[in-house]
């Protein structure tokens, strides 16, 4: 597999791309292509999605049923598979991200101790 | 659950969502593309960019495939084909092993259905759990031996050990007592009992029906719902209650065309006139499964068909009804038994008279009745555990068969195991593989197995019925059948066999270090010598296994052959050829006890003076199957170990027991004439010592006493089962116990050539003398006596067979793994047949391997074969379980067996060339 990355860019960690799939989605439908670039860009590109990650995460987050996918007219005119997250999605995204929240706090406290406990 | 249902709905339509996920990639290309032209790079250059940005497709394709696979189910699925890949590729070895495996499931599959009808089925009735079997138990006690036990009287077995009898018939007053004391803990209480063959006549038309007498409750209690109309009510089972009969359905279809047409109709039951108020359901067939009803009879009524009925009803020693109840919910056992067991302590106390009695009181004893009667089961649950036992060998047996072929061709297939563990297949996947091999193999047999099942139930119950019509009763049968309860065994039972197969195999195949199995030489490495003797070890030990079980079915073919031969050769004591015999019960058809003699003593005459016929003559039973005991007393000494036959005239004459002294009963000893009886040579041995007994008395005691003249002695003849001592007999006059009316007779008729030619005569006369009396169980005597041997015989040839079976199996086994051997070491042969060797001294090197693995065998075989052999010791006829001929015999076949199976692969040893056996390598 080749890669691409550059220096400025971080790799995502593990586990954290489904819930950044789900947050994109919670904004609206979208294809495979946009919920990328929506990542890149909100990032201000400093997150780059793996291709080869983000279709298999995006079909396995169908098959947990967090997310439903239909095909559609994207508005080039093009055929183009379109996700949508579900009610379930919605809640696992609820409760990944509180998880989050408390692991960035814990991260943040622990690595500038300073700031933390002000 | 949902996500398993999702899954599968993916993978059913998976390929079309393989097409859109490359759908879905192109368009992912095409917008990437897109965007960097937007960017201002040339159409080229941005399709290489968007490629090399999404990187390997292919790869992506996997990944998302292996969402989609249901990896596990789909990986089994492969297994399981080349499973069968390979068994078509190990033909010969794989249809030995499928054959040897489906005997062995078949075989038990079969009996586990016996087993399963007979220990496990419950009764098809609602909630069967809750039923209970009133059963008692008391200390040893002489049976009969007056004022030694309050059972005075009785007609029904027990079973006695050496700590006590067991027993589950009760006099109908426990039966009164216990329904009034159980109204708290039962919710239904019944009496039961069998009431032998009836004479039903139906619009003129008699034949002969199987009747059970039950007290009012007993349809209530069990909750079956007739068929139609009605069950029988408390009303219609008391004392002058009009006669209600209930037909079985299928009787009620074999005589009123339907159960409606049943209902309401009028039957002559042995003359006493039945009005059909109702026919049972077609899924049930009474408690009892030694019997299946034709006719329930309520109890209290059936004192219109026979006088014994009544007296049983009275007398309070007189135990002969088998009585359940049905525990109220949410009762349990224990509480029934604490609740009853005073009431019923109580009602045998008051039944006491003497000090004995007083001190040994039957004490109720509360059982699960699930199952219904236990009348089969107390008869054949042994031989069935037996039987199980033996066939679990037998599987045994072949699975170490098993193992032991695919041991050999594991070790063919050494290269391939090595070559997946080379390319990075993990050892668990490979030892997965394997044992989906096994299974699939024995799941194969175990298809095959359901067939071999399938004959050897219709068989085996063949064979059991024979038996059955010997012990007097109709074939009604231990109903064996192949449902899911047994099939589900079968599948267990495969599934398990073949893991146990295959285990050591796949462990073992798995293990080798893979340079010296992909080189494939033996001698190269000195290092292999302790592996391939690891291999061999298994291998042995699988041999000697089968060879200690050999000996085992071994041992017991020969113990029950003994015990047939033996039986076989029994001195009768009188000549069974050309005995024709047949039941009659001529006071069914309403005839009062004088008529009924006289219409004996007719039909004996006419059936005399028939063409062909020698003699004729009758008897209470015939004298294999009769055990009667009366009360006899010779100058005031009872003679408690005498047996009685009730025969008509000329009956040691028409036997062909020669006759010592006197003469044979005839006509003058009838009812109300002089009262002349034959007595045995041991009879007169036994009770009168060196004093002639010709002329002297025997007091016959009890309620209606009575005194007879010994007019003869006739040598001893063998009387009742065949397995029983001869006792001393005494030969009285049918007519003669004052306290039996007269019902059903043995006719006796020797003839001139094939007795059952005679039968059809025999129909005729009978006929002629009267229509509305049916001829019942027309057989021979060699017949009969060849029934009541029936279980021997069975015993004998199955055990033959199991143990021909096993021995053939060892000797494959052995075969293969001497034959394997012999391969392995042709290096090391040629190079000692190029030094000298002679090829006796080869073929001695091979056998002398077999003769120390059956050797081992023996070492282990023996002691176990004496030990276990005493579990059968009950089955067994004048042999001890440690009969030296028939183990010394058995030990004989195995070793001449082992060393014939040997001999082949031993001369292959002795003829390898040594010029090719050292180019081979």
């Amino acid at each position: 597999m080749s890669r691409t990355s550059s220096d400025s860019r971080v790799e995502l960690l593990r586990g954290t791309l489904d819930l950044l799939i789900l947050r994109t989605l919670l904004s609206g439908p979208s294809h495979g292509h946009a919920v990328a670039k929506h990542i890149q860009r909100t990032s201000e590109e400093l997150l780059k999605v793996e291709t080869g990650s983000l279709y298999p995460a995006l079909y396995r987050l169908e098959a947990k049923g967090w997310i439903t996918a239909s095909w559609e007219t994207s508005d080039k005119g093009k055929r183009a598979r379109y996700y949508r997250i579900t009610a379930l999605g919605r809640k696992q995204l609820a409760s990944e991200r509180s998880k989050w929240d408390a692991f960035a706090r814990a991260m943040r406290l622990l690595l500038q101790p300073g700031e933390g406990t002000r | 659950m949902s996500a398993l249902f999702r899954r599968l709905a993916w993978w059913r339509r998976r390929r079309v969502t393989e097409e859109e996920l490359r759908e879905e990639l192109e368009f992912h290309l095409a917008e990437e593309a897109d965007e960097r032209q937007d960017e201002g790079v040339s159409s080229e250059e941005a399709r290489r960019h968007a490629h090399l940005d999404l990187g390997n497709a292919q790869l992506i394709r996997e990944d998302v495939r292996t969402l989609w696979t249901w990896t596990t189910v789909e990986q089994i699925g492969q297994d399981v084909r080349y499973a069968l890949r390979t068994m078509v590729r190990y033909r010969l070895v794989v249809g030995l092993a499928i054959v040897s495996l489906a005997l062995g499931i078949g075989a038990n599959t079969a009996i586990y259905s016996f087993m399963d009808a007979l220990l496990f089925r419950p009764l098809p009735v609602p909630q069967p759990e809750s039923l209970v079997l009133v059963k008692w138990h008391s200390k040893p006690f002489k049976i009969l031996r007056d004022s030694e036990f309050v059972m005075h009287g009785v007609n029904g077995s027990f079973d006695r050990t050496a700590s006590g009898v067991t027993a589950s018939i009760l006099p109908f007053a426990a039966f009164e007592r216990l329904q009034q004391a159980s109204g708290s803990v039962f919710s239904g209480l019944f009496a039961y009992r069998a009431a032998g063959t009836l004479n039903v006549i139906v619009r003129d038309s008699a034949e002969v029906a199987t009747g059970e007498l039950v007290t009012g409750e007993f349809f209530s209690t069990l909750q079956v719902v007739p068929a139609a109309g009605r069950a029988f009510l408390p009303g219609d089972d008391r004392d002058g209650a009009p006669p209600v009969a209930i037909l079985s359905s299928g009787y009620a279809a074999r005589r009123f065309g339907s159960a409606q047409a049943a209902i309401g109709q009028a039957t002559l039951i042995n003359h006493v006139p039945y009005t059909v108020i109702g026919v049972t359901p077609q899924h049930f067939s009474g408690i009892d499964a030694a019997t299946v009803p034709d006719v329930y009879l309520p109890l209290r009524t059936s004192v219109l068909l026979e006088t014994e009925t009544l007296a049983g009803l009275l007398d309070q020693n007189y135990y002969w009804l088998d009585v359940m109840g049905r525990l109220r919910p949410g009762v349990r056992l224990a509480d029934a038994q604490t609740a009853l067991a005073t009431p019923f302590e109580q009602w045998a106390r008051s039944t006491a008279r003497t000090r004995a009695e007083f001190a040994n009181l039957p004490a109720l004893q509360l059982k699960n009745g699930a199952g219904g009667l236990e009348t089969l089961r107390r008869r054949f649950s042994k031989p069935v555990y037996v039987l199980f036992a033996m066939v679990g060998l037998i599987l045994l047996i072949a699975c170490a068969n098993t193992a032991n072929l695919l041991l050999a061709r594991s070790t063919a297939r050494r290269r391939e195991m090595a070559v997946r563990l080379a390319v990075g297949a993990g050892r668990l996947r490979i030892i997965r593989q394997l044992l989906t091999e096994s299974v699939v193999l024995a799941l194969v047999s175990g298809v095959l197995g359901v067939f071999v099942a399938f004959v050897s139930i219709e068989t085996l119950s063949q064979l059991l019925a024979n038996g059955q019509e010997a012990n007097g009763q109709q074939a009604a049968l231990i109903d064996a059948r192949l449902d899911w309860r047994v099939l589900s065994v079968t599948l267990v039972l495969s599934i398990a066999s073949g893991l146990l197969f295959g285990l050591a195999p796949a462990l073992q195949s798995t293990r080798p270090s893979l340079v010296p199995a992909l080189k494939d030489t033996l001698l190269a490495d000195p290092h292999r010598r302790p592996r391939l003797w690891a291999r061999m070890t298994t291998m042995q030990s699988l041999i000697v296994s089968q060879l200690i079980m050999s000996l085992l079915l071994l041992v017991a073919a020969g113990l029950f052959a003994r015990t047939l031969t033996n039986l076989q050769s029994v001195e009768l004591g009188f000549d069974p050829d050309h005995l024709l015999l047949f039941d009659i019960n001529a006071a069914q058809a309403g005839r009062s006890n004088a008529e009924t003699a006289a219409f004996y003593a007719d039909l004996r005459r006419r059936l005399s003076e028939s063409p062909g016929v020698r003699d004729a003559t009758l008897a209470h039973a015939s004298i294999i199957a009769a055990s009667r005991g009366l009360p006899l007393e010779v100058d005031g000494v009872r003679a408690s170990a005498s047996r009685v036959l009730n025969a008509g005239p000329a009956i040691v004459h028409t036997l062909k027991i020669p006759l010592l002294r006197g003469r044979d009963l005839d006509e003058r000893d009838g009812p109300g004439r002089a009262t002349g009886v034959v007595v045995s040579d041991l009879f007169a041995r036994t009770y009168f010592a060196d004093r002639d007994p010709i002329g002297r008395r025997i007091h016959l005691a009890g309620p209606r006493p009575d005194d007879f003249e010994i007019v003869g002695i006739a040598a001893n003849a063998h009387y009742s089962d065949l397995k029983r001592e001869v006792p001393p007999v005494v030969y009285m006059p049918y007519g003669q116990t004052p306290a039996r009316p007269l019902g059903q007779m043995t006719f006796v008729v020797r003839t001139d050539g094939d007795p059952l030619q005679y039968s059809s005569i025999v129909h005729d006369v009978v006929r002629r003398a009267d229509p509305r009396v049916p001829v019942m169980r027309i057989r021979t005597q060699t017949e009969e006596i060849e029934q009541t041997l029936n279980q021997e015989i069975i015993f004998a040839r199955l055990c033959t067979a199991f143990a021909v079976l096993a021995l053939v199996m060892a000797c494959i086994g052995l075969y293969g793994t001497m034959a394997y051997g012999v391969t392995r070491r042709t290096p090391e042969i040629g190079i000692r047949i190029a030094l000298g060797a002679r090829q006796g001294t080869v073929m001695w090197m091979v056998l002398r391997e077999v003769c120390a693995l059956a050797a081992v065998g023996l070492a282990i075989s023996v002691p176990i074969a004496l030990l276990a052999s005493r579990l059968v010791q009950s089955f067994l006829f004048e042999v001890k379980p440690n009969d030296p001929y028939v183990i010394v015999s058995a030990v004989g076949v195995l070793v001449l067996a082992a060393l014939l199976a040997g001999s082949g692969p031993a001369r292959r040893a002795a003829r390898i060339s040594p010029g090719l056996a050292l180019r081979a390598d």
